[in-house]
């Protein structure tokens, strides 16, 4: 099991180089030494402040800031930075899909493939067979339940997430229901 | 006779004319529409009829749209956005996709609806729900996710929109339904005519903005049926993350950030509604070896 672990961990190590991309802190945060509440804490980081993502493990994003590298909280480090990030790679992407952007707006895209504005939506036509199609797919909750056993997934209870504060007040002036 | 059928057709037409304009009139008027006693009227029309139709508008209107009823104003949503983006034609990825969603809305409060879970042919960067249990993630989205995790969690924030009944509250507040209920209750047209003025033009109303609210709480959901499942909570921040790296102005998102608040502002609220949860949401799998790749 031990020996498991550490070669998930090695196996994130090695993952690392990919991940690397630009984040932006969202609160001030501590930054520590191991991705856990009770590691070591290196410093703080503060709102703003800019970093590089090196990757993410469970509740924890490993950062590099300056030259100093630990962890933050998952949530609190958002991605990508105010200064374009990859937009050779992005865009590589878009003329691989034979795709074009003049318009910011809209999608242009070819290939028989319609981009989804507003205006596309519609001009929608309901399509029958293409709903016959979807029904074709569906599974029962009990094959659904055996492909989640397969790969070791077991139900848990969970209580929902109560709104926080600053949003549950704007919820509340407006259920008006009778 | 003939004068009463003249009227008929004329109003027949005005209603059509009021549905083509059903999108910018709703925006007008979200968020500040009185429906009070007419909607109770219909309401109490619509429980004295069993048709699976009923009375739509008034069972919408009042909030009480029985499952049958908002299974079929789902369909003709859901039949509209495949007209313009139809399935990705990968019946084992389309498989996959229902089986891993099935299992997430089962951990719901609503197991039993008719789940249809669908991949669709965008390069856009989205993904979109439709009353009674339908779910759509563009390709554009897929081929970003990087385990079942991941796409449990974009098809568990969905799912969240489907449970809370979110579209369906935004086709009840909109004045253009109080209108035409009071003018015709369901009584005209074929029941997919019904339905179409009703929901509008096209697919539209998967484009239209739910109020943020309702996504942050989308986000909320996401997050704890991505748990209950199994998998990785953080699986959603994760998406959220991967999103705010491609650059804002990508015309890809136009839609996405049109409708949502930025991923910045989401995982903001998702943090602080973590946080304030206490002990932590429990850890989990991300299943990769399996998660299946677009080719």
């Amino acid at each position: 099991m031990k020996s498991l672990r550490m070669c998930c961990a090695l196996l994130a190590l090695a993952a690392l180089p990919v991940w690397a991309a630009p984040g932006v802190m969202l609160r001030d945060d501590s930054l520590r030494s191991a991705p856990a509440a009770t590691a070591p804490l290196l410093g703080t980081v503060a709102k703003g402040q800019t970093v590089e993502m090196l990757g993410r493990q469970g509740a924890w994003s490993q950062i590099q800031v300056g030259n100093r590298t630990g962890w933050v909280r998952l949530l609190s480090v958002r991605g990508g930075a105010a200064a374009q990030t990859d937009v050779a790679g992005e865009l590589a992407g878009v003329l691989a899909l034979g795709t074009t952007r003049r318009d910011p707006g809209r999608v242009v895209a070819v290939a028989g493939v319609r981009g989804l504005s507003e205006e596309e939506l519609k001009l929608a036509q309901y399509d029958p067979r293409q709903l016959e199609r979807l029904e074709s797919y569906a599974v029962t909750q009990a094959e659904a339940a055996r492909f989640a056993a397969e790969a070791g997934l077991a139900r848990r209870e969970l209580a929902y997430l109560p709104a926080p504060q600053t949003a549950a007040r704007g919820e509340g002036e407006r259920s008006g229901q009778p | 006779m003939r004068s009463f059928i003249l009227i008929f057709a004329w109003l027949v037409t005005a209603n059509l004319a009021q549905a083509a304009d059903f999108g910018g009139l709703l925006r007008g008027v979200l968020g500040g529409v009185q429906t009070g006693p007419s909607a109770q009227e219909a309401a109490a029309n619509g429980n004295n009829n069993n048709a699976p139709l009923g009375n739509l508008i008034g069972a919408l209107l009042a909030g009480q749209t029985t499952p049958e009823q908002e299974r079929l104003i789902g369909q003709q949503i859901a039949g509209n956005l495949l007209g313009a983006a139809p399935l990705v034609r990968d019946d084992a990825l389309q498989r996959y996709v229902n089986r891993v969603g099935r299992w997430v809305a089962s951990t719901s409060e609503r197991p039993d609806l008719a789940w249809r879970f669908g991949v669709i042919e965008s390069e856009d960067i989205n993904a979109f729900a439709a009353p009674g249990g339908y779910v759509f993630v563009t390709k554009g989205l897929y081929r970003r996710l990087q385990n079942e995790a991941e796409l449990a969690a974009v098809l568990g924030h969905e799912i969240g929109h489907v449970i809370r009944q979110h579209h369906l509250k935004l086709l009840q507040q909109s004045q253009m339904i109080a209108a035409v209920g009071g003018l015709f209750g369901q009584r005209l047209g074929n029941r997919s005519q019904v339905i179409q003025n009703l929901i509008g033009n096209g697919a539209e109303i998967v484009a239209r903005s739910l109020d943020k609210d309702a996504e942050y709480e989308a986000d909320r959901i996401g997050m704890v049926l991505t748990a209950r499942a199994g998998y990785d909570p953080y699986a959603l921040p994760a998406v959220l993350q991967e999103i705010g790296h491609v650059p804002a102005q990508d015309s890809r998102l136009a839609l996405l950030y049109k409708t949502h608040p930025h991923p910045e502002d989401r995982l903001a609220r998702l943090g602080e509604a973590a946080e304030a949860a206490g002990p932590g949401l429990p850890e989990g799998r991300l299943v990769d070896k399996r998660f299946y790749r677009l080719k």
